[in-house]
């Protein structure tokens, strides 16, 4: 791992000067900034760097190609896929093999479109821009070829293991270059086609890919072609016996068609009946499978798994897909590549050897951020290729990589400022691990807009992380609290539900009181019907204000009534005792008698309860002579109805 | 059903979409605004069809940078766009054709509309218009009159509400009603100079939060909340302030709900869980001209209207749908935006 260590230089004199330390901040990543360390000898004060000039901390974000506008195409869209791809394997009624299939398709398509994005793209641009999107198309293209190889090796359902045919397809898909060529050749002018310089390279082109057809065509084109060489090769050419595994012949009646037909080739070609043809003879000695020929042909190739299609075509028609490996090895050693194999050529070759671990090893590297990996680890795993590796490997779990990967990916797009909800659903099937990521991440989500929040609080929600959901709630109480938004911060935290936090803000609104006399918020008061019940300070927050009204709108009997009711019920916070008994003043005093005898002995106990508040040391003779007077009244008024 | 889907990614989460509104054909045109990005953006876009190709494709025409998230826009006439934000201000925006090159040019822009005491600056959660008038409702709980000839606020409510204003609409040219987090509704009279609403309810009483108003087409008195439960509640503010009934719609909460302008008895809605619905009533027959109105039968109101899925769901939140006679474009949190063509209007 050492030579992958990197040094970053952090540009700050006074970083450089101090040192440096590092902490993560959430979710993915660190903030650097200058720090001086210290021990325990050295005495508690500011360093000597200390200073009131504004000092920076510096971000440090891995750089992460997925995040680029391009690509966060493919990044949802694939999204959309692996979804549903999760739909097909949780519906036991589909037939999964074949929607699997088609998913695997899908996902090609999506990189096929970013592939076609990025080559609309890098036509616009220039410089070093430039360089970089060719190096995002490298490595999409590379993702597409072995994806391809991929899904006809290990989740396509191959009648009778003849792979054949599906290995000429994923070469031909992938060199388009020879199909191009004979189109325009065949649809352009057609006299002397053949002085074309790339008339020949590409008549051995299309033999190569197996197109016997388009060979046929191009030759008919040639000048030369009534000749008794051209027509003999095209009437070989014809009877070309070509495997078709719904065609009814066996295996073995094919091999012997086939040999047939290569021994007569074979016959002719040493009867020097094409020799006035270089390059029909050429062509001879291909089909048949001359050592020689091949070798002078393998400069055509670009690529060893070229030569690999079109060597199986003209040799081994029937092989089987279990035997690709050993060919492979085997053109790889032809075209002398063994040693200087690129990353594509080895996982192409694990693939074909149908080593998958090796595979998913090598495709880890690819610096795309774990988006492939992720994917057709995903893939291949719900098509059962992973489980039988648990008997190979020791100490293998198929469902364990599978999670891993998962996780890894689902924590990196939550680490986005937008693309946190993409993360979260590929983190909602990692089935062990995957709660506990989301209960750890989200709430490190910043809450920049209470729409934002909402859409949080209901992923949590979903999720059934009622604890997360309430700190949330809480956060966002505490930030309206900030802004001076007391009612709306009562909201929230009547939303979390924390009993202590209401009661802290009820509190608030009781201080505010005390202070101006003015109650806020009272709309949100007015309102409060059974939420009340959330803590015994919002209790007597609300009984209060309903008291505040009824005093406001003069029904005196009622708020005197609510008064003696909250004096009696043990709800009053210490220093609102204080206003409630100033505020009963005017009530005993007032013309019509609110009180009666027995409310008045109410006051008169509580009273006394709480001579020693020091807030009323100068209020409580009024008080005592208040309601001494009211209980005589009252008594007087009472003793009359008796 | 013989309507078609087609989507298209963007790179960016859309949180409004809109046709741009066009008198006389189809309109192809239509903006998104984006959310919750590095830099957000208000795109113009067109989705030209063309007859012979049938995957249709729609083309950027024109980006313009927006600061914070779009958190509301809507086209005044077919050539200004009022936008808001989440950074507390709102934009006029001119859609400008100079040299057969459109672009979109910042008419007026309101900055600091809304904000804390603390100089935070709040979110604009949603605007309303009446012709010229705009009154924009933020999270400050505060209120704004703004008119689109001019930069000046026209009047302010400062603490219109101590929580946070979610949705406002028009009721008359001097009738507004805001609803807040709380799902408190409130009525003001843009006349009056009192700092009080004229009238206060509950959209229910646990405290749901209201996250879509409208009022039905032909009948304005008739609003239809949609909330973060899924609810639609429905008043008629002629006689109560009591809704005249709920129905429980969507999974999650409504993002947007929109009535057929010309077939009122067609709504459209989009929640959060990721659906859109298509809401039709149930044949015509029995039903009189007096209760033709669907939405103010007071029961059973759901065996009297039928839900059609308008696309598969996408498992990611649908946050706006706009309508143009029978297409309907919607913009989704998963980056993309789809159009849906061929809606069957069932009369």
């Amino acid at each position: 791992m050492e030579g992958d260590l990197k040094t970053f230089i952090i540009p700050n004199d006074l970083c450089r000067r101090t040192g440096l330390a590092a902490s993560w901040t959430p979710i993915n990543q660190m903030s650097v900034f200058a720090y001086e360390k210290r021990n325990v000898r050295q005495k508690d004060g500011p360093s000597n760097f200390a200073s009131s000039q504004p000092s920076s901390v510096f971000l440090l974000r891995q750089h992460v190609l997925l995040f680029q506008p391009i690509l966060r195409k493919l990044v949802n869209e694939s999204n959309g896929a692996f979804l549903n791809l999760q739909g097909v394997i949780s519906d036991k009624t589909l037939d999964h093999k074949s929607e699997l299939l088609k998913l695997s398709r899908q996902y090609r398509s999506i990189v096929r479109a970013c592939l076609e994005d990025l080559q609309d793209d890098i036509t616009k641009v220039e410089g070093e821009d430039k360089e970089t999107l060719q190096d995002y198309i490298t490595i999409f293209y590379s993702i597409e070829c072995i994806w391809h190889l991929c899904e006809i090796l290990f989740v396509d359902t191959i009648p009778g293991n003849i792979v054949l045919p599906l290995l000429l397809d994923w070469v031909r898909f992938h060199f388009p270059k020879h199909e191009r060529n004979a189109a325009n050749m065949l649809s352009g002018d057609l006299i002397g086609l053949e002085a074309n310089p790339e008339f020949w390279p590409t008549v051995i082109g299309s033999l190569l890919q197996g197109r016997v057809k388009v060979v046929r065509a191009l030759l008919k084109q040639h000048s030369a072609s009534d000749s008794h060489v051209f027509r003999l090769v095209d009437q070989i050419l014809k009877a070309m016996p070509v495997y078709n595994v719904f065609s009814g012949t066996s295996v073995s009646e094919f091999n012997i068609q086939w040999r047939h037909w290569t021994v007569d080739v074979q016959s002719k070609i040493d009867a020097k009946m094409f020799v006035t043809s270089p390059n029909l003879n050429l062509i001879m000695r291909l089909v048949v499978g001359e050592e020689t020929a091949w070798t002078e042909i393998q400069s055509h190739c670009e690529t060893w798994y070229e030569l690999l299609a079109a060597w199986l075509f003209y040799t081994e028609p029937t092989v089987k897909i279990f035997e690709v490996g050993q060919f492979a090895k085997h053109c790889i050693t032809k075209m002398r590549m063994r040693n200087n194999m690129k990353h594509l050529d080895r996982v192409l070759l694990a693939a074909m050897e149908f080593d998958v671990l090796q595979v998913i090893k090598e495709i880890q590297h690819m610096s795309e951020n774990g988006w492939f990996v992720t994917h057709l680890t995903d893939l291949l795993y719900h098509a059962g290729k992973l489980s039988n590796l648990e008997k190979e490997v020791e100490t293998f779990s198929a469902e364990k990589l599978h999670e891993s990967f998962l996780l890894d990916y689902g924590s990196l797009l939550m680490g986005h400022k937008s693309l946190w909800q993409v993360g979260l659903s590929y983190l909602d099937f990692c089935p062990t691990e995957g709660l506990k990521a989301i209960e750890l991440i989200l709430p490190r989500i910043p809450l920049e807009t209470e729409a934002k929040t909402q859409k949080i609080l209901r992923e949590a929600k979903n999720r059934e992380l009622v604890h997360v959901a309430q700190s949330i709630c809480k956060v966002q109480g505490m930030k309206s609290l900030k802004r001076g938004r007391l009612g709306n911060a009562l909201t929230w935290a009547l939303k979390s539900q924390d009993g202590p936090f209401t009661s802290f803000l009820a509190d608030k609104f009781l201080h505010e009181y005390t202070k101006d006399g003015k109650l806020a918020s009272t709309d949100l008061l007015d309102n409060l019907g059974s939420c009340m019940l959330a803590s015994d300070r919002l209790i007597f927050l609300g009984k209060y204000y309903e008291f505040h009204k009824l005093y406001q709108s003069g029904e005196y009997k009622e708020a005197a009534n609510l008064l003696v009711s909250l004096l009696a019920s043990k709800i009053i916070p210490n220093y609102f005792w204080y206003v409630l008994f100033i505020e009963a003043i005017p009530l005993l005093e007032s013309e019509e008698i609110v009180f009666s005898s027995n409310d008045t002995y109410t006051i008169i106990h509580c009273l006394e309860e709480k001579e020693d508040l020091p807030e009323l040391k100068d209020k409580i003779e009024i008080l005592r002579l208040a309601a001494a007077r009211n209980l005589s009244r009252a008594l007087t008024y009472e003793a009359q109805l008796v | 059903m013989s309507h078609n889907l087609h989507g298209t990614f963007v790179s960016q989460k859309v949180n409004k979409i809109r046709w741009r509104p066009d008198s006389f054909n189809n309109s192809h045109f239509f903006i998104t605004g984006s959310w919750d990005d590095d830099q957000n953006t208000i795109k113009l876009w067109d989705f030209q069809e063309n007859e012979e190709d049938d995957d249709i494709y729609p083309f950027l025409v024109a980006t313009h940078n927006h600061n914070g998230d779009v958190t509301e826009a809507k086209f005044l006439n077919p050539d200004y766009l009022l936008a808001s934000s989440s950074f507390g201000s709102a934009r006029l925006i001119k859609i400008e054709n100079k040299y057969n090159e459109i672009s979109l040019k910042d008419e007026i822009t309101w900055d600091h509309l809304h904000y804390f005491n603390n100089k935070e600056c709040s979110p604009c959660n949603s605007f309303a218009l009446y012709e010229n008038d705009i009154v924009t409702v933020g999270e400050d709980g505060r209120i704004n009159l703004l008119t689109a000839q001019s930069k000046l606020i026209v009047r302010r409510i400062d603490e219109a509400d101590s929580c946070s204003l979610q949705c406002v609409i028009f009721l008359k040219h001097n009738e507004i009603l805001t609803s807040n987090l709380r799902g408190q509704m409130k009525i003001w009279d843009l006349r009056s100079k009192e700092k009080t609403a004229i009238n206060t309810f509950m959209l229910s009483g646990d405290h749901v939060t209201p996250t879509c108003l409208t009022f039905h087409p032909t009948q304005r008195h008739l609003i239809i909340a949609g909330d973060d439960l899924g609810s639609l509640t429905t008043w008629d503010l002629r006689h109560n302030t009591y809704p005249v009934n709920v129905l429980n719609a969507h999974e999650g909460s409504i993002s947007e709900i929109q009535f057929h302008p010309d077939n009122p008895d067609q709504l459209f809605s989009c929640s959060s869980a990721g659906e859109i619905w298509h809401w039709s009533t149930k044949g015509k027959a029995g039903i009189t001209m007096e209760d033709s109105n669907i939405w103010l039968a007071p029961d059973n109101i759901k065996n009297k209207l039928e839900v059609f899925t308008l696309m598969p769901n996408l498992g990611k939140p649908i946050n706006s749908l706009d309508l143009n006679r029978n297409r309907i474009i919607c913009g989704c949190d998963n980056e993309a935006i789809y159009l849906i063509n061929g809606i069957t209007l069932y009369n």
